[in-house]
């Protein structure tokens, strides 16, 4: 999935971090392999790493999910065209670069707190509005489309829409804040913030090892994500060819009533997922990368993994083969008023796919008609964006579009 | 223009911390020899203006950068030039009579075999020098800078704001050390 990742002397010269190419492509093997086979995961894939923003497709897609991240959603200024925009991702190019090696971006008004081998990755997206300007319409990936309201959408515009996305992600909140305000200050002349959803995530267990990591249900959550050749066909888009090694990214808010899910059994609990609790493992299997066995009925005649269990009506066999790539971030919304503190949980959800019109509407919009667990979720936020393909030492993001 | 370099160059400042060139950490790689038989050029990164809308004198401003010598022989950034300035220096932040002031560095900027210049805040900088036009955050300015080695490098630089240190680079001739 990841072309090989060459040391240049450049690199090897880098004068903070001296940073480990060995590990760079390392991490990069563990992420391309791995995906299906959590058990597998080489421990360094999961932090610690320094992973290189160069390639074919932008870093943060294939990696590992880390432990934190943090997603900024722009509105283009009104006199920002496409000369402008190409002068943004020029900038923000330049702070990625350095800050994942471990450098402070040009300008930085913190230098210290850049610091290298903390897995950090900044992945850019464009938004539809960016592909209604001058000179841009004919160029937008056909893939790319607003997903049409569903049925238990509740969605708020302060979690919805944006014309550019920053995934910023990295084993530490305080890297991600840092990395997020710099490219706040920088992008400044040319957008402003639109809205901002500051997640985590747990991917390895007691030991270190690499695990799929849970939600705030309890679920081991993404379990199953494509691998290797699938994960290519799933995510890589192939077309127009500017596009070609870029993805479509949906970012979904999704609200989860943890008191009336805590209500249920545990029992209650795993048939709505179709999948245990503990491991992960469909009610039909022992281990979390076991696959599902729909067919199975229990003494009573009734479908082990219920009709209405996610884990079947998102089973790729149950949509036509159709697969997206998903990742998550836990949240935890506190405000506090005169009435106490108020806390909202949910997830970040996250998917990467060649085509949101293709693969992920349609899916989507099967789970919205009967996925049990539509009764303890509704999405409150959604954005859907074009993630330019990778760049080179010399090249920057999106300079096949707006060059 | 005379006036204007004696004021940049016997400007007052304040001392500031990263005044001293330490380069945060030493390389670790030495060139490999088929490396070394390709003549290394001085590697740029991380090059950047500072604004000078919202300033005081937006007659000047400068630039800042990393130079890395990949190579086995020490080179010097020996000039710069930049459609935008009428005239550019090289410039350092030297101690005189206890005082931190702004010169012109004697013989350019050398950058050692196999390390690195920090061009930055309160240290060594490309002065940019009777600008033509306010530059603004989000803009960008070309600047070429020539070697010892004879080599030529073309950059596209952003501009960027940066609030600290206002003195450093927009001197005023009255202005009084305000810290010590």
């Amino acid at each position: 999935v990841t072309p090989p990742v060459r040391p240049t002397r450049r690199r090897l010269l880098g004068y903070v971090g001296a940073t480990t190419a060995g590990a760079v492509a390392g991490a990069a093997a563990g992420a391309a392999t791995a995906r299906d086979e959590s058990a597998a995961r080489p421990e360094y894939a999961v932090t610690g790493a320094s992973v290189s923003p160069f390639g074919v497709h932008q870093a943060g897609i294939e990696q590992v999910t880390p432990r934190s991240a943090k997603l900024l959603a722009f509105t283009l200024l009104p006199g920002t065209d496409r000369a402008a925009l190409a002068r943004l991702m020029r900038l923000w190019t330049a702070d990625v670069v350095a800050l994942t090696a471990g450098r402070a971006a040009p300008g930085d008004t913190a230098p210290d707190l850049a610091q290298g081998n903390v897995s950090l990755t900044v992945t850019v997206g464009l938004g539809p509005a960016v592909f209604e300007l001058p000179g841009l319409a004919s160029r937008r990936p056909a893939g790319l489309v607003e997903i049409p309201a569903m049925r238990h959408d509740r969605l708020e515009p302060r979690w919805s829409g944006g014309d550019l996305l920053l995934v910023v992600a990295a084993d530490d909140a305080t890297t991600v804040a840092h990395a997020a305000r710099r490219l706040v200050s920088d992008a400044e002349p040319f957008a402003r913030p639109r809205w901002t959803q500051t997640g985590s995530w747990r991917a390895t267990d007691a030991d270190g090892k690499a695990v799929t990591g849970r939600n705030l249900f309890g679920q081991v959550d993404g379990t199953g994500n494509p691998a290797s050749e699938l994960f290519t066909s799933t995510v890589w888009a192939g077309e127009p060819e500017w596009f070609r090694g870029g993805t479509t990214l949906v970012v979904r808010r999704i609200r989860m009533n943890l008191g009336t899910w805590d209500e249920l059994t545990r029992s209650e609990q795993e048939r709505a997922v179709g999948r245990r609790l503990d491991t992960g493992a469909p009610l039909t299997g022992k281990a979390e990368s076991d696959e599902l066995d729909l067919a199975a009925k229990d003494g009573d005649g009734r479908h082990v993994i219920p009709a209405n269990a996610h884990a079947r009506l998102s089973h790729h066999t149950q949509n036509a083969g159709r697969r997206i790539f998903r990742k998550g971030f836990n949240y935890t919304d506190e405000q506090v008023t005169a009435a106490g503190v108020r806390t909202e949980s949910g997830l970040i959800f996250v998917s990467y796919q060649a085509s949101i019109a293709e693969q992920f509407i349609p899916l989507q919009t099967r789970l919205d008609q009967g996925d049990a667990l539509n009764e303890w979720t509704t999405a409150v936020g959604s954005a859907v964006f074009a993630v330019p393909p990778g760049y080179q030492p010399d090249t920057w993001v999106a300079q096949s579009l707006l060059a | 223009m005379t006036a204007r370099l004696t004021a940049a160059t016997a400007a007052v400042v304040a001392l500031a911390a990263c005044a001293t060139e330490t380069p945060r950490a030493r390389p670790t790689a030495t060139p490999t020899p088929s490396a070394a038989a390709v003549p290394a050029k001085v590697i740029v990164e991380d090059a950047w203006v500072r604004a000078t809308t919202g300033t005081k004198d937006r007659s000047m401003t400068a630039a800042f950068m990393t130079l890395t010598n990949p190579g086995e022989k020490a080179v010097v950034l020996t000039s710069a030039t930049s459609p935008v300035a009428g005239m550019v220096h090289l410039h350092e932040m030297a101690k005189a009579g206890g005082r931190t002031v702004m010169r012109e560095k004697a013989g350019g900027i050398s950058v050692a075999a196999g390390s690195h210049q920090h061009l930055r805040p309160g240290g060594l900088h490309v002065m940019l020098m009777d600008l033509k036009r306010p530059l603004k955050a989000g803009d960008e300015v070309a600047v070429t800078l020539a070697f010892s080695d004879g080599t030529k490098q073309a950059l596209t630089v952003p501009v960027k704001k940066f609030t600290e240190e206002e003195e450093h680079y927009h001197p005023s001739p009255s202005k009084t050390p305000a810290r010590q």
